[in-house]
Protein backbone atom coordinates (compact mmCIF):
# COMPACT_ATOMS: atom_id res chain seq x y z
CA UNK A 1 0.00 0.00 0.00
CA UNK A 2 1.30 3.28 -1.20
CA UNK A 3 1.67 6.19 1.11
CA UNK A 4 -0.84 8.01 -0.24
CA UNK A 5 -3.57 5.67 -0.04
CA UNK A 6 -3.50 4.58 3.80
CA UNK A 7 -4.61 7.84 5.24
CA UNK A 8 -7.30 7.89 2.93
CA UNK A 9 -8.37 4.89 4.06
CA UNK A 10 -8.41 5.92 7.44
CA UNK A 11 -9.92 9.05 7.52
CA UNK A 12 -12.55 7.80 5.26
CA UNK A 13 -15.47 6.27 7.35
CA UNK A 14 -15.36 9.53 9.34
CA UNK A 15 -16.24 11.52 6.38
CA UNK A 16 -18.72 8.86 5.02
CA UNK A 17 -20.67 9.10 7.65
CA UNK A 18 -20.53 12.93 7.84
CA UNK A 19 -21.71 13.00 4.57
CA UNK A 20 -24.52 10.68 5.31
CA UNK A 21 -25.60 12.69 7.97
CA UNK A 22 -25.45 16.11 6.54
CA UNK A 23 -27.02 14.88 2.91
CA UNK A 24 -29.78 12.27 3.35
CA UNK A 25 -31.70 14.63 5.72
CA UNK A 26 -31.01 17.75 4.44
CA UNK A 27 -32.11 17.41 0.54
CA UNK A 28 -35.41 15.44 2.21
CA UNK A 29 -35.61 18.83 3.88
CA UNK A 30 -35.43 20.82 0.45
CA UNK A 31 -37.79 18.25 -1.27
CA UNK A 32 -40.69 19.05 1.44
CA UNK A 33 -39.32 22.65 1.26
CA UNK A 34 -41.30 22.49 -2.10
CA UNK A 35 -44.10 20.65 -1.61
CA UNK A 36 -47.39 20.97 0.35
CA UNK A 37 -47.10 18.76 3.29
CA UNK A 38 -49.21 18.98 6.18
CA UNK A 39 -49.52 16.19 9.09
CA UNK A 40 -53.55 16.80 9.90
CA UNK A 41 -55.81 18.13 7.39
CA UNK A 42 -59.45 16.88 6.93
CA UNK A 43 -59.83 19.32 3.91
CA UNK A 44 -57.18 18.11 1.54
CA UNK A 45 -56.01 14.65 3.03
CA UNK A 46 -53.74 13.92 0.10
CA UNK A 47 -51.53 16.68 1.37
CA UNK A 48 -50.96 14.55 4.38
CA UNK A 49 -47.94 12.31 2.52
CA UNK A 50 -45.05 13.93 0.76
CA UNK A 51 -45.69 13.59 -3.07
CA UNK A 52 -44.18 15.08 -6.46
CA UNK A 53 -47.73 15.98 -7.26
CA UNK A 54 -48.26 18.42 -4.60
CA UNK A 55 -45.65 20.95 -5.54
CA UNK A 56 -45.52 23.98 -4.38
CA UNK A 57 -42.53 25.65 -5.70
CA UNK A 58 -41.43 28.93 -4.03
CA UNK A 59 -44.90 29.01 -2.45
CA UNK A 60 -43.45 27.82 1.41
CA UNK A 61 -40.90 30.24 1.40
CA UNK A 62 -42.82 33.21 0.37
CA UNK A 63 -45.59 31.86 3.24
CA UNK A 64 -42.54 31.72 5.59
CA UNK A 65 -41.17 34.94 5.08
CA UNK A 66 -44.76 36.61 5.69
CA UNK A 67 -44.94 34.75 8.58
CA UNK A 68 -45.19 37.38 11.69
CA UNK A 69 -42.68 35.64 12.94
CA UNK A 70 -40.51 35.04 10.95
CA UNK A 71 -38.69 38.54 10.75
CA UNK A 72 -38.51 38.54 14.45
CA UNK A 73 -36.85 35.01 14.71
CA UNK A 74 -33.90 36.23 12.49
CA UNK A 75 -33.65 39.26 14.48
CA UNK A 76 -33.96 37.21 17.70
CA UNK A 77 -31.57 34.45 17.01
CA UNK A 78 -28.59 36.81 15.94
CA UNK A 79 -29.44 39.07 19.03
CA UNK A 80 -29.37 36.40 21.59
CA UNK A 81 -26.14 34.83 20.07
CA UNK A 82 -24.27 37.96 19.45
CA UNK A 83 -25.16 39.23 23.14
CA UNK A 84 -24.03 35.88 24.64
CA UNK A 85 -20.89 35.76 22.76
CA UNK A 86 -20.47 39.09 23.90
CA UNK A 87 -20.74 38.82 27.55
CA UNK A 88 -18.74 35.48 27.78
CA UNK A 89 -15.88 36.71 25.73
CA UNK A 90 -15.34 39.94 28.00
CA UNK A 91 -16.20 38.31 31.28
CA UNK A 92 -13.94 35.24 30.24
CA UNK A 93 -11.04 37.16 29.44
CA UNK A 94 -11.50 39.35 33.10
CA UNK A 95 -11.91 35.96 35.04
CA UNK A 96 -8.95 34.17 33.19
CA UNK A 97 -6.19 37.36 33.99
CA UNK A 98 -7.93 37.17 37.19
CA UNK A 99 -7.11 33.42 37.92
CA UNK A 100 -3.94 33.46 36.11
CA UNK A 101 -2.19 35.00 38.84
CA UNK A 102 -1.30 32.66 42.20
CA UNK A 103 -2.94 32.99 44.97
CA UNK A 104 -4.23 31.16 48.34
CA UNK A 105 -7.14 28.79 47.11
CA UNK A 106 -6.39 28.71 43.31
CA UNK A 107 -7.30 25.62 42.68
CA UNK A 108 -10.94 25.69 44.46
CA UNK A 109 -11.70 29.25 42.85
CA UNK A 110 -11.33 27.56 39.29
CA UNK A 111 -13.29 24.14 40.18
CA UNK A 112 -16.03 26.76 41.53
CA UNK A 113 -15.60 29.12 38.55
CA UNK A 114 -15.80 26.48 35.91
CA UNK A 115 -18.51 24.03 37.45
CA UNK A 116 -21.85 25.95 35.70
CA UNK A 117 -20.08 24.88 32.38
CA UNK A 118 -21.44 20.86 33.19
CA UNK A 119 -24.67 21.76 34.17
CA UNK A 120 -27.40 20.25 31.19
CA UNK A 121 -29.21 22.77 29.71
CA UNK A 122 -32.35 22.09 30.72
CA UNK A 123 -31.20 21.98 34.24
CA UNK A 124 -29.70 25.57 33.75
CA UNK A 125 -33.13 26.48 32.48
CA UNK A 126 -35.52 25.23 35.23
CA UNK A 127 -33.25 26.56 37.98
CA UNK A 128 -32.81 30.05 36.95
CA UNK A 129 -36.69 30.58 35.45
CA UNK A 130 -37.94 28.65 38.90
CA UNK A 131 -35.78 29.31 41.68
CA UNK A 132 -34.12 32.15 40.75
CA UNK A 133 -35.54 34.54 38.71
CA UNK A 134 -39.00 33.77 39.16
CA UNK A 135 -41.11 37.26 40.68
CA UNK A 136 -42.78 35.84 43.64
CA UNK A 137 -41.47 32.36 44.65
CA UNK A 138 -37.73 32.65 43.38
CA UNK A 139 -34.67 34.70 44.78
CA UNK A 140 -35.40 37.82 42.47
CA UNK A 141 -38.81 37.80 44.30
CA UNK A 142 -37.99 37.00 47.48
CA UNK A 143 -35.19 40.00 47.13
CA UNK A 144 -37.79 42.67 45.85
CA UNK A 145 -40.54 41.73 48.55
CA UNK A 146 -37.70 42.51 51.40
CA UNK A 147 -36.14 45.57 49.77
CA UNK A 148 -39.85 46.73 49.62
CA UNK A 149 -40.81 45.75 53.35
CA UNK A 150 -37.10 47.39 54.59
CA UNK A 151 -38.38 50.65 52.68
CA UNK A 152 -41.75 50.60 54.06
CA UNK A 153 -40.49 50.19 57.75
CA UNK A 154 -38.18 53.11 57.31
CA UNK A 155 -40.60 55.44 56.11
CA UNK A 156 -41.71 55.78 59.63
CA UNK A 157 -38.79 56.83 60.66
CA UNK A 158 -38.52 61.09 61.53
CA UNK A 159 -36.25 62.87 59.12
CA UNK A 160 -34.84 59.79 57.08
CA UNK A 161 -38.67 58.84 56.76
CA UNK A 162 -39.29 61.88 54.45
CA UNK A 163 -36.23 60.41 52.12
CA UNK A 164 -37.43 57.13 52.33
CA UNK A 165 -41.23 58.42 51.23
CA UNK A 166 -38.84 59.41 47.92
CA UNK A 167 -38.46 55.95 46.87
CA UNK A 168 -40.81 53.89 44.74
CA UNK A 169 -42.24 50.49 45.25
CA UNK A 170 -39.68 48.26 43.36
CA UNK A 171 -41.29 46.01 41.16
CA UNK A 172 -40.22 42.38 40.67
CA UNK A 173 -39.30 41.48 36.88
CA UNK A 174 -41.18 38.95 34.92
CA UNK A 175 -39.40 36.42 32.63
CA UNK A 176 -41.90 34.57 31.76
CA UNK A 177 -42.74 36.88 28.94
CA UNK A 178 -41.84 39.11 25.87
CA UNK A 179 -38.65 40.39 25.45
CA UNK A 180 -37.83 39.73 28.66
CA UNK A 181 -37.31 36.10 28.35
CA UNK A 182 -34.75 36.57 25.81
CA UNK A 183 -32.91 38.16 28.45
CA UNK A 184 -33.46 35.68 30.56
CA UNK A 185 -31.99 33.45 28.16
CA UNK A 186 -29.07 35.23 27.27
CA UNK A 187 -28.18 35.45 31.05
CA UNK A 188 -28.30 32.00 31.67
CA UNK A 189 -26.59 30.76 28.83
CA UNK A 190 -23.65 33.50 29.59
CA UNK A 191 -23.23 31.78 32.81
CA UNK A 192 -23.19 28.64 31.58
CA UNK A 193 -20.23 29.33 29.01
CA UNK A 194 -18.38 32.04 30.44
CA UNK A 195 -16.56 29.18 32.73
CA UNK A 196 -15.94 27.50 28.75
CA UNK A 197 -14.03 31.01 27.57
CA UNK A 198 -12.12 30.84 31.17
CA UNK A 199 -10.94 27.73 30.48
CA UNK A 200 -9.43 28.18 26.97
CA UNK A 201 -8.30 31.53 27.69
CA UNK A 202 -6.43 30.28 30.34
CA UNK A 203 -4.87 27.61 28.86
CA UNK A 204 -3.46 30.30 26.39
CA UNK A 205 -2.51 33.02 28.91
CA UNK A 206 -0.14 30.09 30.37
CA UNK A 207 1.87 29.94 27.34
CA UNK A 208 2.33 33.63 26.83
CA UNK A 209 6.18 34.82 26.88
CA UNK A 210 6.85 36.17 30.01
CA UNK A 211 10.29 37.55 29.63
CA UNK A 212 8.24 39.92 26.99
CA UNK A 213 6.02 41.16 29.68
CA UNK A 214 9.32 41.62 32.19
CA UNK A 215 10.67 43.63 29.11
CA UNK A 216 7.48 45.55 29.21
CA UNK A 217 7.50 46.84 32.86
CA UNK A 218 11.12 47.15 32.57
CA UNK A 219 10.77 49.88 30.13
CA UNK A 220 7.69 51.27 32.40
CA UNK A 221 5.07 49.98 30.90
CA UNK A 222 1.65 49.87 32.56
CA UNK A 223 -0.04 47.05 33.07
CA UNK A 224 -3.38 48.10 31.38
CA UNK A 225 -0.91 48.69 28.36
CA UNK A 226 1.11 45.55 28.56
CA UNK A 227 -2.88 43.75 28.47
CA UNK A 228 -3.87 45.52 25.50
CA UNK A 229 -0.52 45.36 23.46
CA UNK A 230 0.98 41.72 24.53
CA UNK A 231 -2.04 39.93 26.15
CA UNK A 232 -4.98 40.81 23.52
CA UNK A 233 -3.25 39.94 20.27
CA UNK A 234 -1.68 36.94 22.13
CA UNK A 235 -5.30 35.81 22.93
CA UNK A 236 -6.44 36.76 19.38
CA UNK A 237 -6.28 33.27 18.17
CA UNK A 238 -8.14 31.65 21.57
CA UNK A 239 -10.91 34.33 20.89
CA UNK A 240 -11.83 33.22 17.25
CA UNK A 241 -12.10 30.05 18.68
CA UNK A 242 -14.21 30.99 21.91
CA UNK A 243 -16.67 32.47 18.98
CA UNK A 244 -16.72 29.91 16.88
CA UNK A 245 -17.65 26.97 19.32
CA UNK A 246 -20.19 29.07 20.82
CA UNK A 247 -22.06 30.38 17.80
CA UNK A 248 -22.30 26.31 16.75
CA UNK A 249 -23.95 25.59 19.66
CA UNK A 250 -25.79 28.53 20.52
CA UNK A 251 -27.44 29.12 16.71
CA UNK A 252 -29.36 26.43 17.66
CA UNK A 253 -30.33 27.16 21.57
CA UNK A 254 -33.49 25.29 22.23
CA UNK A 255 -34.24 23.82 24.90
CA UNK A 256 -33.66 27.56 27.22
CA UNK A 257 -36.18 28.79 25.08
CA UNK A 258 -38.37 26.56 25.33
CA UNK A 259 -38.23 26.14 29.06
CA UNK A 260 -38.32 29.96 30.25
CA UNK A 261 -41.57 31.28 28.12
CA UNK A 262 -42.15 28.32 25.61
CA UNK A 263 -41.60 30.85 23.20
CA UNK A 264 -43.63 33.76 24.04
CA UNK A 265 -42.47 36.70 23.07
CA UNK A 266 -38.47 35.07 22.32
CA UNK A 267 -38.14 32.89 19.19
CA UNK A 268 -35.16 31.90 17.42
CA UNK A 269 -35.24 30.26 14.38
CA UNK A 270 -34.96 26.73 15.31
CA UNK A 271 -37.97 27.32 17.75
CA UNK A 272 -40.00 28.70 15.11
CA UNK A 273 -39.08 25.58 13.22
CA UNK A 274 -40.45 23.38 15.67
CA UNK A 275 -43.60 25.23 16.05
CA UNK A 276 -43.70 24.97 12.36
CA UNK A 277 -43.09 21.36 12.40
CA UNK A 278 -46.44 20.47 14.62
CA UNK A 279 -48.25 20.70 11.44
CA UNK A 280 -46.73 22.50 8.22
CA UNK A 281 -43.64 20.71 7.51
CA UNK A 282 -43.42 22.29 4.05
CA UNK A 283 -43.08 25.77 6.29
CA UNK A 284 -40.78 23.94 8.62
CA UNK A 285 -38.47 22.87 5.82
CA UNK A 286 -38.43 26.02 3.97
CA UNK A 287 -37.53 27.59 7.42
CA UNK A 288 -35.03 25.07 7.80
CA UNK A 289 -33.58 25.81 4.46
CA UNK A 290 -33.37 29.54 5.86
CA UNK A 291 -31.69 28.63 8.74
CA UNK A 292 -28.71 26.78 6.49
CA UNK A 293 -28.44 30.04 4.70
CA UNK A 294 -28.05 31.74 8.01
CA UNK A 295 -25.82 29.34 9.70
CA UNK A 296 -23.42 29.04 6.37
CA UNK A 297 -23.07 32.86 6.40
CA UNK A 298 -22.10 32.97 9.77
CA UNK A 299 -19.78 29.51 9.08
CA UNK A 300 -17.75 30.92 6.02
CA UNK A 301 -17.25 34.30 8.30
CA UNK A 302 -15.96 31.79 11.22
CA UNK A 303 -14.25 29.50 9.63
CA UNK A 304 -12.24 31.55 7.64
CA UNK A 305 -11.22 33.52 10.91
CA UNK A 306 -10.10 30.20 12.87
CA UNK A 307 -8.71 28.20 9.63
CA UNK A 308 -6.03 30.56 8.78
CA UNK A 309 -4.18 29.28 11.04
CA UNK A 310 -4.61 26.22 11.57
CA UNK A 311 -2.36 23.99 9.27
CA UNK A 312 0.78 25.77 10.46
CA UNK B 1 9.09 53.09 45.33
CA UNK B 2 7.09 52.82 48.97
CA UNK B 3 3.97 53.73 47.04
CA UNK B 4 4.82 50.78 44.36
CA UNK B 5 4.87 48.20 47.38
CA UNK B 6 2.25 49.46 49.29
CA UNK B 7 0.11 48.75 45.95
CA UNK B 8 1.21 45.79 45.13
CA UNK B 9 0.73 44.87 48.82
CA UNK B 10 -3.22 45.32 48.54
CA UNK B 11 -3.25 43.97 45.67
CA UNK B 12 -1.86 40.71 47.20
CA UNK B 13 -5.52 40.80 49.25
CA UNK B 14 -7.77 42.29 46.63
CA UNK B 15 -6.91 40.24 43.89
CA UNK B 16 -7.68 36.98 45.56
CA UNK B 17 -10.37 38.49 47.57
CA UNK B 18 -11.77 39.38 44.12
CA UNK B 19 -10.70 36.05 42.45
CA UNK B 20 -13.36 34.47 45.30
CA UNK B 21 -16.03 36.57 44.97
CA UNK B 22 -16.41 36.24 41.92
CA UNK B 23 -16.05 32.18 41.44
CA UNK B 24 -18.69 32.02 44.22
CA UNK B 25 -21.08 34.44 42.41
CA UNK B 26 -20.80 31.92 39.70
CA UNK B 27 -20.97 29.09 41.99
CA UNK B 28 -24.20 30.28 43.80
CA UNK B 29 -27.17 29.34 41.08
CA UNK B 30 -25.31 25.25 41.51
CA UNK B 31 -25.16 25.60 45.53
CA UNK B 32 -28.70 26.94 45.77
CA UNK B 33 -29.99 23.95 43.43
CA UNK B 34 -28.63 21.55 45.58
CA UNK B 35 -29.89 23.84 48.73
CA UNK B 36 -33.15 23.52 47.74
CA UNK B 37 -33.11 20.02 47.13
CA UNK B 38 -33.24 19.27 51.03
CA UNK B 39 -36.28 21.25 51.66
CA UNK B 40 -39.99 19.69 51.11
CA UNK B 41 -41.36 21.57 48.46
CA UNK B 42 -44.11 23.24 50.62
CA UNK B 43 -41.06 25.01 52.99
CA UNK B 44 -39.31 25.82 49.21
CA UNK B 45 -41.33 28.39 48.15
CA UNK B 46 -41.88 30.26 51.67
CA UNK B 47 -39.66 33.23 52.41
CA UNK B 48 -39.60 32.75 56.36
CA UNK B 49 -37.77 29.51 55.39
CA UNK B 50 -35.43 30.78 53.32
CA UNK B 51 -32.48 29.81 55.36
CA UNK B 52 -33.84 28.26 58.69
CA UNK B 53 -35.44 24.93 57.25
CA UNK B 54 -35.51 21.11 58.68
CA UNK B 55 -33.03 19.95 56.20
CA UNK B 56 -35.08 16.14 54.64
CA UNK B 57 -34.01 13.63 51.90
CA UNK B 58 -37.63 12.76 51.17
CA UNK B 59 -37.06 14.43 47.74
CA UNK B 60 -34.35 12.04 47.57
CA UNK B 61 -35.91 9.02 48.59
CA UNK B 62 -39.05 9.71 46.93
CA UNK B 63 -37.17 10.34 43.61
CA UNK B 64 -37.28 6.34 42.25
CA UNK B 65 -40.73 6.70 42.83
CA UNK B 66 -41.74 10.39 41.66
CA UNK B 67 -39.24 10.23 38.44
CA UNK B 68 -38.37 6.87 37.38
CA UNK B 69 -34.94 8.58 37.94
CA UNK B 70 -32.58 5.84 37.44
CA UNK B 71 -34.33 4.41 34.02
CA UNK B 72 -33.39 7.74 33.03
CA UNK B 73 -29.81 8.14 34.51
CA UNK B 74 -28.82 4.90 33.26
CA UNK B 75 -30.04 5.26 29.70
CA UNK B 76 -27.52 8.87 29.78
CA UNK B 77 -24.91 6.79 30.76
CA UNK B 78 -25.46 4.09 28.37
CA UNK B 79 -25.61 6.44 25.70
CA UNK B 80 -22.94 8.86 26.27
CA UNK B 81 -20.37 6.59 27.19
CA UNK B 82 -20.92 4.78 23.64
CA UNK B 83 -21.16 7.61 21.84
CA UNK B 84 -17.80 8.68 23.45
CA UNK B 85 -16.06 5.66 22.48
CA UNK B 86 -17.64 5.20 19.14
CA UNK B 87 -16.67 8.56 18.62
CA UNK B 88 -13.38 8.23 19.08
CA UNK B 89 -12.74 5.20 17.48
CA UNK B 90 -13.83 6.87 14.70
CA UNK B 91 -11.92 10.13 15.21
CA UNK B 92 -8.59 8.81 15.96
CA UNK B 93 -7.63 7.56 12.77
CA UNK B 94 -8.81 10.32 11.19
CA UNK B 95 -7.10 12.58 12.95
CA UNK B 96 -3.91 10.59 12.59
CA UNK B 97 -3.79 10.42 9.07
CA UNK B 98 -4.71 14.55 8.83
CA UNK B 99 -2.18 15.30 11.01
CA UNK B 100 0.62 12.86 10.19
CA UNK B 101 -0.22 12.58 6.01
CA UNK B 102 -1.87 15.55 4.85
CA UNK B 103 -2.98 16.39 1.59
CA UNK B 104 -3.91 19.34 -0.21
CA UNK B 105 -7.27 18.64 1.09
CA UNK B 106 -6.87 18.24 4.44
CA UNK B 107 -7.78 21.37 5.79
CA UNK B 108 -10.49 21.30 3.19
CA UNK B 109 -11.78 18.50 4.70
CA UNK B 110 -11.82 19.73 8.22
CA UNK B 111 -13.37 22.34 7.66
CA UNK B 112 -15.97 20.75 6.07
CA UNK B 113 -16.46 18.84 8.87
CA UNK B 114 -16.80 21.81 11.44
CA UNK B 115 -19.23 23.40 9.37
CA UNK B 116 -21.70 20.12 9.41
CA UNK B 117 -21.48 20.76 13.14
CA UNK B 118 -23.28 24.38 11.80
CA UNK B 119 -26.23 22.39 10.12
CA UNK B 120 -29.05 23.71 12.35
CA UNK B 121 -30.45 20.65 14.31
CA UNK B 122 -33.74 22.24 14.22
CA UNK B 123 -33.45 22.06 10.03
CA UNK B 124 -33.60 18.27 9.41
CA UNK B 125 -35.78 17.54 12.46
CA UNK B 126 -38.59 16.44 10.34
CA UNK B 127 -36.59 14.00 8.16
CA UNK B 128 -34.83 12.46 10.45
CA UNK B 129 -38.32 11.96 12.84
CA UNK B 130 -39.52 10.16 9.38
CA UNK B 131 -36.43 8.33 8.44
CA UNK B 132 -35.92 6.75 12.24
CA UNK B 133 -39.88 6.51 12.53
CA UNK B 134 -41.63 5.23 9.39
CA UNK B 135 -38.46 4.09 7.09
CA UNK B 136 -36.07 2.30 9.76
CA UNK B 137 -38.11 1.55 12.66
CA UNK B 138 -35.30 2.53 15.11
CA UNK B 139 -36.95 5.98 16.92
CA UNK B 140 -36.59 5.81 20.64
CA UNK B 141 -33.48 2.98 20.40
CA UNK B 142 -30.47 3.35 22.19
CA UNK B 143 -28.86 2.71 19.02
CA UNK B 144 -30.11 5.85 17.14
CA UNK B 145 -29.13 7.97 19.96
CA UNK B 146 -25.91 6.98 20.44
CA UNK B 147 -25.83 7.15 16.15
CA UNK B 148 -26.64 10.95 16.53
CA UNK B 149 -24.46 11.93 19.81
CA UNK B 150 -21.45 10.07 17.81
CA UNK B 151 -22.39 11.82 14.86
CA UNK B 152 -23.01 15.33 16.26
CA UNK B 153 -19.73 14.94 18.04
CA UNK B 154 -17.42 13.65 15.35
CA UNK B 155 -16.73 17.25 13.94
CA UNK B 156 -15.07 18.66 17.43
CA UNK B 157 -13.45 15.35 18.16
CA UNK B 158 -11.64 15.49 14.65
CA UNK B 159 -10.81 18.48 15.15
CA UNK B 160 -9.31 18.67 18.87
CA UNK B 161 -7.54 15.33 18.25
CA UNK B 162 -5.94 16.95 15.22
CA UNK B 163 -4.83 19.61 17.12
CA UNK B 164 -2.88 17.61 19.69
CA UNK B 165 -1.53 14.95 17.25
CA UNK B 166 0.13 18.14 15.46
CA UNK B 167 2.04 18.72 18.25
CA UNK B 168 3.81 15.53 18.56
CA UNK B 169 6.86 15.84 16.61
CA UNK B 170 6.58 13.96 13.00
CA UNK B 171 10.12 12.23 13.52
CA UNK B 172 8.98 10.01 16.19
CA UNK B 173 6.38 8.76 13.89
CA UNK B 174 8.76 8.52 11.35
CA UNK B 175 11.05 6.46 13.27
CA UNK B 176 8.07 3.69 13.99
CA UNK B 177 7.94 3.73 10.24
CA UNK B 178 11.68 2.95 9.60
CA UNK B 179 11.46 0.33 11.97
CA UNK B 180 8.68 -1.72 10.14
CA UNK B 181 6.12 -1.31 12.43
CA UNK B 182 2.41 -1.41 10.99
CA UNK B 183 0.28 1.44 10.80
CA UNK B 184 -1.78 0.25 13.35
CA UNK B 185 1.10 -0.56 15.67
CA UNK B 186 1.82 3.07 15.01
CA UNK B 187 -1.02 4.34 16.56
CA UNK B 188 -1.52 1.62 19.35
CA UNK B 189 2.13 1.66 20.59
CA UNK B 190 3.43 5.15 19.34
CA UNK B 191 0.81 7.46 18.93
CA UNK B 192 -1.75 6.73 21.41
CA UNK B 193 0.55 7.07 24.47
CA UNK B 194 2.03 9.89 23.54
CA UNK B 195 -1.02 11.89 23.00
CA UNK B 196 -2.95 10.22 25.95
CA UNK B 197 -3.81 13.55 27.60
CA UNK B 198 -5.48 14.58 24.36
CA UNK B 199 -7.16 12.02 24.09
CA UNK B 200 -8.41 11.58 27.44
CA UNK B 201 -10.04 15.03 27.52
CA UNK B 202 -11.09 14.98 24.03
CA UNK B 203 -13.25 11.95 25.56
CA UNK B 204 -13.86 14.44 28.57
CA UNK B 205 -15.74 16.98 26.64
CA UNK B 206 -17.27 14.43 24.28
CA UNK B 207 -18.49 12.56 27.09
CA UNK B 208 -19.75 15.94 28.34
CA UNK B 209 -21.69 17.57 24.99
CA UNK B 210 -23.34 13.89 24.92
CA UNK B 211 -24.76 13.75 28.75
CA UNK B 212 -26.10 17.55 28.10
CA UNK B 213 -27.34 16.89 24.96
CA UNK B 214 -30.69 18.37 25.23
CA UNK B 215 -31.81 18.35 20.86
CA UNK B 216 -31.86 15.31 19.45
CA UNK B 217 -32.15 13.18 22.70
CA UNK B 218 -35.46 15.00 23.56
CA UNK B 219 -36.52 14.73 19.78
CA UNK B 220 -35.90 11.37 18.61
CA UNK B 221 -36.97 9.31 21.79
CA UNK B 222 -40.19 8.97 24.15
CA UNK B 223 -39.48 6.43 26.85
CA UNK B 224 -37.39 3.09 26.06
CA UNK B 225 -34.29 5.27 25.24
CA UNK B 226 -35.17 8.78 26.82
CA UNK B 227 -31.99 10.29 28.85
CA UNK B 228 -32.03 12.87 31.72
CA UNK B 229 -32.64 15.58 29.29
CA UNK B 230 -35.90 14.88 28.39
CA UNK B 231 -36.83 13.89 32.16
CA UNK B 232 -35.86 17.05 33.48
CA UNK B 233 -37.57 18.96 30.51
CA UNK B 234 -40.24 17.24 30.81
CA UNK B 235 -41.19 18.08 34.58
CA UNK B 236 -40.15 21.64 34.75
CA UNK B 237 -42.36 22.88 37.65
CA UNK B 238 -45.44 25.14 36.81
CA UNK B 239 -45.52 27.95 38.42
CA UNK B 240 -43.11 26.90 41.32
CA UNK B 241 -44.93 23.60 42.70
CA UNK B 242 -42.62 21.10 43.70
CA UNK B 243 -39.19 23.12 43.68
CA UNK B 244 -37.83 20.82 46.19
CA UNK B 245 -38.52 17.77 44.69
CA UNK B 246 -37.60 19.43 41.16
CA UNK B 247 -34.11 20.47 42.40
CA UNK B 248 -33.40 17.03 43.62
CA UNK B 249 -34.15 15.44 40.80
CA UNK B 250 -31.85 18.19 39.03
CA UNK B 251 -29.12 18.07 41.13
CA UNK B 252 -28.90 13.92 40.80
CA UNK B 253 -29.42 14.44 36.84
CA UNK B 254 -25.99 17.08 36.61
CA UNK B 255 -24.23 15.56 39.80
CA UNK B 256 -22.65 12.71 37.58
CA UNK B 257 -21.27 14.79 35.31
CA UNK B 258 -20.22 18.10 37.56
CA UNK B 259 -18.56 15.78 40.17
CA UNK B 260 -16.16 14.06 37.20
CA UNK B 261 -15.57 17.52 35.90
CA UNK B 262 -14.26 18.21 39.07
CA UNK B 263 -11.93 15.24 38.91
CA UNK B 264 -10.95 15.89 35.78
CA UNK B 265 -10.18 19.95 36.06
CA UNK B 266 -6.49 19.83 35.23
CA UNK B 267 -7.35 17.72 32.74
CA UNK B 268 -8.97 19.56 30.90
CA UNK B 269 -7.31 23.22 31.54
CA UNK B 270 -4.23 21.39 30.34
CA UNK B 271 -6.01 19.59 27.39
CA UNK B 272 -8.98 22.08 26.15
CA UNK B 273 -7.11 24.20 23.24
CA UNK B 274 -8.35 23.33 19.81
CA UNK B 275 -5.41 24.38 18.69
CA UNK B 276 -5.45 28.25 20.52
CA UNK B 277 -1.88 27.79 21.84
CA UNK B 278 0.58 28.18 19.17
Amino acid sequence: MSNRTLPRILQTPAVILLLIWMLVPLSMTLYFSFIRYVLNSSRRPEWMSPSLSNWRGFGNYQYVMEAKDFWFAIQNSVFIVSSILLITVVLGLGIAVLVNKSFPGRGIVRVLLISPFFVMPAVNAVLWINMILDPVLGLQGIAVSSINDTIDGLRDFPVLGAFFNLWPTFEPISFRATQTSAYAVIMMVAWQWTPFAVLIFMTSLQSEDESQKEAATLDGASPWSQFINLTVPHLARPIAIVVMIQSIFHLSLYAEIEIVSRGSGNKNLPYLIGEFTNNNIGAASATGIFAVILANIIAIFLLRMVGKSLMD
Amino acid sequence: MSTVSQSSKLGNVLWPALAWIVALVFFFPIFWLVFTSFKTDADAVKPEFLFSFTPTLENYTNMTQNYDYWRFATNSVITSSFATLFALVVGVPAAYAMAFNPSRHTKDILMWMLSTKMLPAAAVLYPMTFLTKNLLSIYDTHFLVILVLCLINLPIVVWMLFTYFKEIPREIIEAGKMDGVSTWGEIKDILIPLAWGGIASTALLTFIFCWNEAYWTVRLTTIDAATLSTLIEGNRAPEGLFFGRLAAVSTAAVAPIVILGWFCQKQLVAGLTFGAVK
